[in-house]
């Protein structure tokens, strides 16, 4: 049964394909090609001889100087940032970054000693979650704090805060 | 009691608050070499004397609750 060929070419008939293949191009699709670079003869138009020189390039397979240099010229390429500007578009990871802190307390931050209270932390770490786990804490250690609050030696200030812890989570 | 865990929080429950138990909490798990390091953590960072139950204020009694 005849198959059809690429491109609407010449149908193959299977029965007539040879078992030890072609003769090949024997070198004819160079010569073509030649035969093809000789009639792409650019128009005219420059000076005495020019076009008979670039057929000639074209022929010796030499690669044809563009005039996309000339007319394009690189302006249009995006330049790449320098590494100043790459910094100045890095923000700072927290307010608390731009301030030196080799003269903070250690309390900066906290509610409690010297130094800035909870206020001057970011936004972020405003949100107070510490009565939550204080409760949970208190509810899985009160037992063990109880013993230890009826140790024969326990001081006063150890039983007034079990006391109100108790109260918290009660 | 001294230089145990509940000694450490019984030193920083009442320094830092008992509203700041879950710091304190974490601060007395600190296997402190002895109280008077502790003790100057606590000053460092309160700026004040340390508060919390003392050797003199011990009561042998049971507490009730």
């Amino acid at each position: 049964m005849a198959r059809g060929g690429p491109n609407g070419g010449p149908q193959y008939d299977p029965m007539k394909v040879s078992a030890t293949g072609g003769n090949g191009q024997s070198g004819k699709f160079a010569a073509k090609k030649t035969a093809k670079a000789a009639q792409l003869r650019p128009s005219g138009g420059g000076e005495y001889r020019a076009t008979q020189d670039l057929t000639n390039q074209i022929r010796e397979g030499g690669n044809v100087k563009t005039t996309a240099s000339a007319a394009n010229p690189a302006s249009n390429v995006p330049a790449s940032p320098s590494p100043m500007d790459l910094a100045g578009m890095l923000p700072a990871i927290s307010p608390l970054d731009s301030e030196p802190t080799e003269y903070l307390p250690i309390s900066d931050g906290v509610d409690f000693g010297r130094g800035r209270g909870s206020e001057a932390l970011p936004p972020r770490f405003n949100k107070d979650t510490r009565q939550i786990e204080n409760v949970e804490l208190i509810k899985r250690y009160l037992p063990d704090m109880m013993n230890a609050a009826r140790m024969q030696n326990a001081p006063d200030s150890f039983k007034r805060m079990v006391n109100a812890l108790m109260k918290q989570v009660m | 009691m001294e230089n145990t865990f509940f000694d450490h929080l019984d030193k920083f429950g009442n320094s830092l608050g008992y509203e700041n138990f879950g710091i304190a909490f974490m601060l007395s798990m600190v296997p402190w070499e002895n109280p008077v390091d502790r003790d100057n953590f606590i000053m460092e960072i309160t700026g004040q004397d340390v508060k919390g139950g003392t050797p003199s204020n011990y009561i042998p009694e049971y507490l009730e609750f």
